[in-house]
């Protein structure tokens, strides 16, 4: 009996002692969502384990979820729940949401006066410059931008050559006529263009167009009440759509939104098709796949309706920034404002480029490209397994990242290429994640139906959407 | 016009009033106390509905979002009348039932007594259950009725009150009526195909073969499989480019079919998976009814001449038809209710919302434009077709369904 209350008591002392150093000195728990799974997200936990050795007193931890839309709707129900993490990850047009929302605080606000965070200098005028105007209202960066793209095209160059086609095709009828050649040569593939039915593929055409996707310039001057994208710039784009589906030249898979990346990948890299539009996203990975399996990839703007008025007028940017989340305790902020400050140091955001192919949103990490020696600028900031994994990193060594791999500066030619109109600034827009899926839905429906009409379908869509707009608006709007 | 309310509570007093004096009159009670119950139950049944929503839709409010019409009205007196049915239907019941209580004609089976002794311990017993369901279950049912009369966001804080127009903008919406169409139709092909499938299946497992054991249970085993990764699999099958589906059918046909890019051909992706994914438990029950099917029945008919075919229509599908009534129920509760996450992995209700049942557009509104008046309102239409299949079912059961011979 006695020895059995020994033990107990030892146990218990035993379990007090291992509780109270760590209790005392436990780092501070800063928890990031994001909207990977892939090496991307290996990339951020393999940051994030680095930072914390760097920074002992915090705990950077990150959570990854399949696409945008299911992050998004798992923070909506998270802060039902008030479990928001310290940091999510919101997709470029959920901004309008994000705003109204109110889980979250604007940088700018969180840094106040501050210049620099635990001793990192923070430097919000290094953002390239279409960047910046799209995270910021009236100069203001109410996010942390951290992933950003444009669309491009990728083409199997060995498909193009083996048609007599040398450069890919910059327009949509050059892409018709290659098309015609692909299709036509012996042992052609099965398809020849494909892109995701996802709605932002819809908004980078309406751009190039240099037609808005909804009134009050596009959400920018004022806050959008109704869209607009019932125009001559949406009926051409689905009309030339449906257009190259009937002739076979289109694959589509069917599915829609954060499912449909997938599906192209799949058709692109294993040939089932010639010629994908795509995120710059994933320039690593469509090049390196190309090289790891025989076929050269080649990356080119994306092609654009050349009896448009004035041509082409540019492109918009995509991806995803970092929002801080409103009401964290001072230590966790601060904790969380370090990190982002990190992660998005000039190394860093060179390293993010290089393994994906989303823009260096860093002046700084550009000039370091740019130079013969960012290879051992990355190496000593604790690169990630990922980077140094890369055969095409390792093989660029030493010389200049861009004339290397060219494919990696189309997205940033193309933003530098376009004119700064109310239509190239990106639309924002109340439940613009819900009004894409209405957008999707309606290619959808152009692509699959007998005899449709772009026009009429599109005027369906709009007056849909404009319900949920002026429903969006009636909650959130003052 | 602010009496309207007032009028409508008046007038289903009186009514209520009349039917149970009339109720009393016939059974010789008093005329009087029949019309004063029937009065407080007409009132209550009236006011069960209308003043959470505060009689909306025979009171016009110029602030508000929503517009009065006459579907709204029409829905307004269906509401009455089910209130008034939940209040007077009880209460003639158990008028009736006090009559008889006596009675020994009607005198119920002595309910045999429970063996706790004390009156609360059997509720600490149930308490863990009953709190369960009243936070999962009871709580969020009776929020979804509160949503249904909202203009909710989930990407909102704010709501604005919208009275009835959730469900009756239904009736102009061809959209609606497409989805309900699509849900019949891929129902109707799931237990139709499921059942003749799981029959003939069950037949012949259930023939004395060798290893007929491991057989059945390995039939048994895809219903164990939750509908989500029956949708995975089904979409490695049935992908357009790289599916294993199409390459056989392109190698032995030379077609390839759009699973999941035709409109015409991704309800049958669906129903496939669903009928495989049902079949284990269709033939687990198949099997059960054919032991029970007595011997000395085919025998006889055997010696009367009936061949195998003619046994099996004459004498076994009849004698199993109560394991049949009672499959159509469940499969048909499965259908509706539980191919979400098969549709949501394999075709996320499209192409052209040809896979959009009345369930995946639930979710659809809700979750994924974040619409939570509308799919409250569409989830309640729901929730009223599982109350009728219920009441079908419970009502049926006692009365057809005979597991012995």
């Amino acid at each position: 009996m006695f020895a059995k209350r020994l033990i107990a008591l030892v146990v218990l002392a035993a379990l007090l002692l291992a509780l109270v150093p760590v209790a005392a000195q436990s780092p501070v728990d800063v928890k990031m969502w994001i909207a990977f799974t892939d090496n991307r997200l290996d990339w951020a936990q393999q940051k994030a384990a680095y930072f914390n050795t760097v920074f002992p007193q915090y705990n950077v931890t990150v959570e990854g979820y399949a696409n945008y839309e299911e992050l998004f709707n798992a923070t909506a129900l998270a802060s039902e729940q008030g479990a928001l993490p310290a940091i999510v990850q919101y997709f470029e047009v959920a901004s309008q949401n994000a705003l109204d929302s109110g889980y979250f605080k604007p940088i700018a606000d969180a840094l106040g006066d501050r210049t620099e965070v635990n001793g990192l200098a923070v430097n919000l005028d290094d953002f390239i410059g279409p960047v910046a105007a799209y995270y910021t209202i009236d100069g203001k960066f109410n996010s942390m931008p951290w992933n950003a793209s444009s669309a491009i095209m990728f083409s199997n160059m060995n498909i193009l050559k083996a048609a007599g086609v040398d450069t890919p095709p910059a327009t949509w009828a050059d892409v018709e006529a290659t098309c015609e050649m692909v299709m036509a040569m012996d042992g052609a593939p099965e398809f020849c263009f494909t892109w995701p039915n996802h709605g932002w593929f819809f908004e980078q055409w309406l751009a190039q167009q240099n037609a808005v996707y909804a009134n009050n310039d596009n959400g920018r001057a004022d806050r959008a009440t109704e869209v607009a994208f019932n125009n001559a710039a949406g009926v051409a784009l689905l009309t030339w759509l449906r257009d190259m589906k009937d002739k076979g030249y289109l694959y589509y898979s069917g599915a829609q939104g954060g499912d449909s990346w997938a599906t192209v990948d799949q058709a692109f890299q294993s040939q089932q098709t010639a010629m994908a539009v795509y995120s710059s996203s994933d320039t690593a990975i469509y090049t390196d796949t190309g090289r790891q399996n025989g076929y050269e990839v080649v990356a080119s703007f994306m092609p654009y309706n050349q009896d448009a008025e004035g041509g082409w007028t540019g492109n918009l940017i995509g991806g995803a920034s970092l929002w801080l989340v409103d009401g964290l305790s001072t230590e966790v902020e601060d904790g969380a404002l370090t990190w982002l400050t990190w992660l998005n140091n000039t190394e860093n955001a060179a390293e993010w480029h290089q393994i994906t192919g989303y823009l260096p949103i860093r002046l700084s990490s550009v000039d370091l490209l740019n130079t013969d020696g960012w290879y051992d600028a990355i190496a000593a900031n604790g690169p990630s397994q990922v980077w140094m994994d890369l055969q095409i990193v390792q093989d660029a060594q030493g010389s200049n990242w861009f004339e290397g791999n060219p494919n990696f500066r189309v997205a940033a030619d193309q933003l530098a290429g376009s004119q700064q109109t109310a239509a190239t600034a990106g639309a924002l827009l109340g439940n613009f994640p819900g009004i894409r899926n209405i957008v999707t839905q309606a290619i959808d429906t152009m692509l699959l139906t007998d005899g449709a009409d772009a026009q009429a379908i599109l005027d369906a869509a709009v007056a849909e959407a404009n319900v949920t707009l002026e429903e969006y608006n009636a909650l959130n709007a003052e | 016009m602010a009496s309207t309310p007032l009028l409508i509570t008046l007038a289903t007093t009186l009514i209520g009033a009349g039917l149970i004096a009339y109720v009393f009159r016939n059974l010789g009670y008093n005329v009087l106390l029949g019309g004063v119950l029937g009065g407080v139950a007409g009132a209550l049944g009236t006011l069960f509905f209308m003043l959470p929503v505060n009689f909306c839709m025979f009171a016009p409010d110029p602030e508000a979002r929503y517009t009065i019409e006459l579907a709204d009205q029409i829905f307004g007196l269906i509401m009455i009348v089910l209130g008034l049915l939940m209040t007077l239907w009880p209460l003639r019941w158990w008028a009736i039932w006090w009559s008889r209580r006596n009675d020994p004609q009607y005198a119920t089976q002595q309910v045999q007594q429970g063996l706790f002794k004390s009156r609360f311990l059997p509720f600490v017993f149930l308490a863990p259950t009953l709190i369960i369901l009243a936070l999962f279950l009871y709580y969020p049912s009776l929020d979804t009725f509160r949503l249904s009369t909202l203009l909710a966001r989930l990407d909102s804080q704010r709501t604005a009150f919208v009275c009835v127009d959730n469900f009756t903008r239904l009736v102009n919406d061809t959209g609606y009526f497409g989805v309900v169409g699509t849900t019949l139709m891929i129902s109707l092909a799931i237990v139709a195909i499921g059942l003749v499938l799981s029959l003939l299946i069950a037949t012949m497992a259930y023939q004395p073969l060798k290893g007929a054991r491991i057989y059945r249970t390995l039939l048994i085993w895809p219903y164990a499989i939750s509908p989500a990764v029956a949708g995975i699999i089904f979409l490695l099958l049935f992908n357009p480019t790289g599916g294993i589906m199409n390459y056989f059918l392109n190698g032995l046909f030379g077609i390839k079919i759009g699973w999941l890019n035709d409109p015409a051909a991704a309800p049958w992706a669906v129903i496939v998976a669903s009928v495989w994914k049902s079949m284990g438990f269709n033939v687990l029950f198949y099997i059960a009814g054919l032991q029970n099917v007595p011997k000395d029945l085919q025998e006889a008919a055997a010696i009367d001449g009936a061949n195998a075919i003619q046994r099996f229509r004459h004498v076994v599908i009849p004698l199993l038809s109560p394991i049949t009534f009672f499959l159509v129920i469940t499969n048909i509760t499965y259908a509706f209710f539980d191919t979400f996450g098969t549709i949501d992995y394999l075709t996320g209700g499209g192409p052209v919302g040809s896979t959009t049942t009345l369930m995946y557009q639930v979710y659809e509104l809700g979750i994924v434009n974040k619409d939570l008046g509308k799919a409250a309102a569409q989830s309640i239409i729901l929730f009223a077709m599982v109350i009728g299949l219920t009441i079908v079912q419970f009502r049926t059961q006692g009365r057809r369904v005979n597991y012995g011979a």
